[in-house]
């Protein structure tokens, strides 16, 4: 079943993935200025993401399940891991080492699929499902948030 | 439903020992094929001569299922939610009954041993069933499921059911139980192409390739009631073959056949629309083995046209080291580098990053052999030539070592990030 949390935060994943993709084609071609603002866009996008989880939807998945050490724990260390594998991208622009970018570029991109699996299939649907009374009012905020960032 | 942490995070991923004795053992099979072709080049004459059956299971057992159950380990977790309990030991035991039931197949086949096949029928009847139990545990715990997760399910039901019919076949061809042989080939050939390793694979497709190849999702349609309708479309042409009813065979025959065209044509079509402007060596592996098994449909088709012996066996090829084998090669280049990166960086280790643990250009040698060996494979059966039979046999034997030795490389790498670099743990980080 797909319901609002699961389909909204999914939707902004497969955004993400269309600027991450902008970043790489750019870098690959070694055209370092626009693959410099390609990432930029990418990890504003991916930070706005991880600021709607991690201020507005995992306090509520936290504070109505009790579980503060599960899943969501487990979400903000992955969070963590993927800012510092964008300072790693930003580092190879600015050496413009293709080569380097690729390959963390490449590690980026799966680790971060992995992360959106676990969230996809499992945490949005338990939210969708615990949160279920306040939902709608959860994914209006949620979609402000991202919209609000995107403009 | 369990809604821990253990669910969801890294914890839940098995150690990293547990898939890789799988996708390390898989490619000796690939050689050991390699060596039938070479010296007994004469067994592609016909699918149905003994050396045929054996190398048929050395890769479909031997590499494809191995590789699909280590992965699966990985992937349950992940996709599901759902943690193989006692995950070393299960991982353990499965893997040693799967490689010694594997070679005793192979040898059994090969030989027609009766008393080989039974120790076969044995040891792989019981690792695949101890994994199926594990896996049944860790789905009963998980949530609910949908999509990809409804489909996983499936895929472990049609590879139960095929693994069954071919315990019925070792019984019957060892022991002389009075079955019909060749309608249980035939039902156990479509359940283990079509109902285990062809749902597996459209089930990790849904997710992996817009997710990885960054591409549009597949129709909604598909991924909602694809692999359900297959199931049913088997079940009712099982029902048909069973009792030879001829017509309906036919037609659901040729629904089956048109099942999986649809499936392999959304998947390409997908892929052209990919945003990622370098394709990888794992991207067009993935690519060869899609159009190889659309090649392989085709000769399937043209099997009801034509009594060219050649034609079984080449569809033969073409679905399963063309199609699967390819397709899992492309996939292991992902895995393996991958696991490798996140069980350094779970333990505090500055990893290094994917490409630099698995070399893109010797993936990329790798599978040029592969997609050489493939081709010189199809010719020499379509020509019959034993000589190019040989060459092919040379090939393979190449493109596995080689496959064994990228992923030991890899190893290799990791051990020596982890020897050679002192642990700092970063905060949220669990050792």
């Amino acid at each position: 079943m797909m319901t609002d949390i699961t389909r909204l935060m999914t939707h902004d994943h497969r955004e993400c993935d269309d600027l991450f993709a902008s970043a790489e084609n750019a870098a690959a071609r070694g055209e370092w200025d626009k693959a410099g603002h390609a990432l930029n866009a990418f990890a504003h996008a991916l930070e706005t993401h991880f600021s709607a989880e991690e201020e507005i939807l995992f306090p509520r998945f936290e504070a109505v399940t009790g579980m503060t050490e599960g899943p969501t724990r487990m979400m903000k260390a992955d969070h963590r891991n993927m800012r510092e594998q964008l300072d790693l991208l930003r580092d190879a622009i600015a050496q413009k080492d293709s080569s380097a970018y690729e390959g963390e570029s490449e590690t980026l991109l799966i680790m971060m699929q992995q992360h959106n699996m676990k969230e996809e299939n499992i945490l949005y649907p338990m939210c969708d499902q615990q949160l279920a009374p306040e939902r709608t009012d959860l994914a209006d905020k949620l979609s402000g948030h991202l919209d609000g960032a995107s403009k | 439903m369990k809604p821990t942490g253990s669910v969801l995070g890294y914890d839940s991923a098995p150690p990293i020992s547990a898939p890789l004795r799988f996708f390390l053992s898989a490619p000796l099979f690939g050689i050991v094929a390699g060596v039938l072709l070479v010296f007994a080049p004469s067994l592609l004459e016909s699918r149905w001569t003994p050396g045929a059956l054996s190398i048929t299971h050395l890769l479909t057992v031997g590499f494809m299922l191995m590789v699909m159950v280590g992965a699966l380990f990985q992937v349950l977790p992940v996709v599901c939610g759902a943690a193989i309990p006692a995950v070393r030991l299960t991982a353990t035991v499965v893997h040693v009954l799967i490689v010694g039931g594997a070679l005793a197949l192979a040898g059994g086949l090969l030989l027609m041993k009766p008393a080989v096949l039974m120790t076969a029928a044995t040891l792989l009847g019981t690792g695949f069933a101890a994994f199926l139990f594990a896996a049944m545990i860790a789905l009963l715990h998980a949530p609910a499921a949908r999509g990809s997760q409804r489909d996983l399910r499936l895929a472990l039901i049609g590879l139960g059911v095929a693994v069954m019919l071919g315990l019925a076949l070792s019984l019957t061809l060892a022991k002389g139980l009075a079955l019909p042989l060749l309608t249980m080939l035939e039902l156990h050939v479509g359940w283990a192409l079509l109902g285990g390793t062809g749902i597996l694979l459209a089930a990790t497709s849904w997710i992996v390739v817009p997710m990885f190849q960054i591409t549009p999702p597949y129709p909604a349609t598909l991924t909602r009631y694809w692999a359900s309708l297959c199931i049913l479309a088997l079940t009712i042409w099982s029902v048909a073959t069973v009792f030879d009813w001829s017509a309906a065979k036919t037609a659901l025959s040729w629904s089956l056949v048109g099942f999986a065209a649809i499936f392999l044509i959304a998947t390409l079509t997908l892929m052209r629309q990919t945003r990622r402007n370098v394709p990888d060596a794992s991207f067009r592996s993935f690519r060869l083995g899609i159009w190889s098994l659309l090649g392989g449909l085709a000769c399937l088709l043209a099997t009801g046209f034509s009594d060219h012996p050649s034609l079984p066996v080449l569809t033969g090829v073409l679905v399963m080291y063309g199609g699967f084998v390819s397709i899992i090669q492309g996939m292991l280049y992902k895995i393996v580098p991958f696991l490798a990166w996140l069980n350094l960086t779970q333990s505090g280790i500055k990893a290094p990053n994917v490409k630099q643990l698995q070399p893109e250009a010797e993936a990329r040698r790798q599978l040029m052999v592969h997609g050489l060996a493939l081709a010189v494979l199809i010719v020499a059966v379509a020509l019959g030539n034993l000589g190019m039979v040989r060459i092919a046999g040379l090939l393979v034997m190449l493109e596995f070592a080689w496959l064994a030795s990228n992923m030991l490389g890899v190893i290799r790498a990791y051990r020596r990030a982890r020897t050679g670099t002192t642990t700092t743990l970063g905060p949220g980080q669990t050792a």
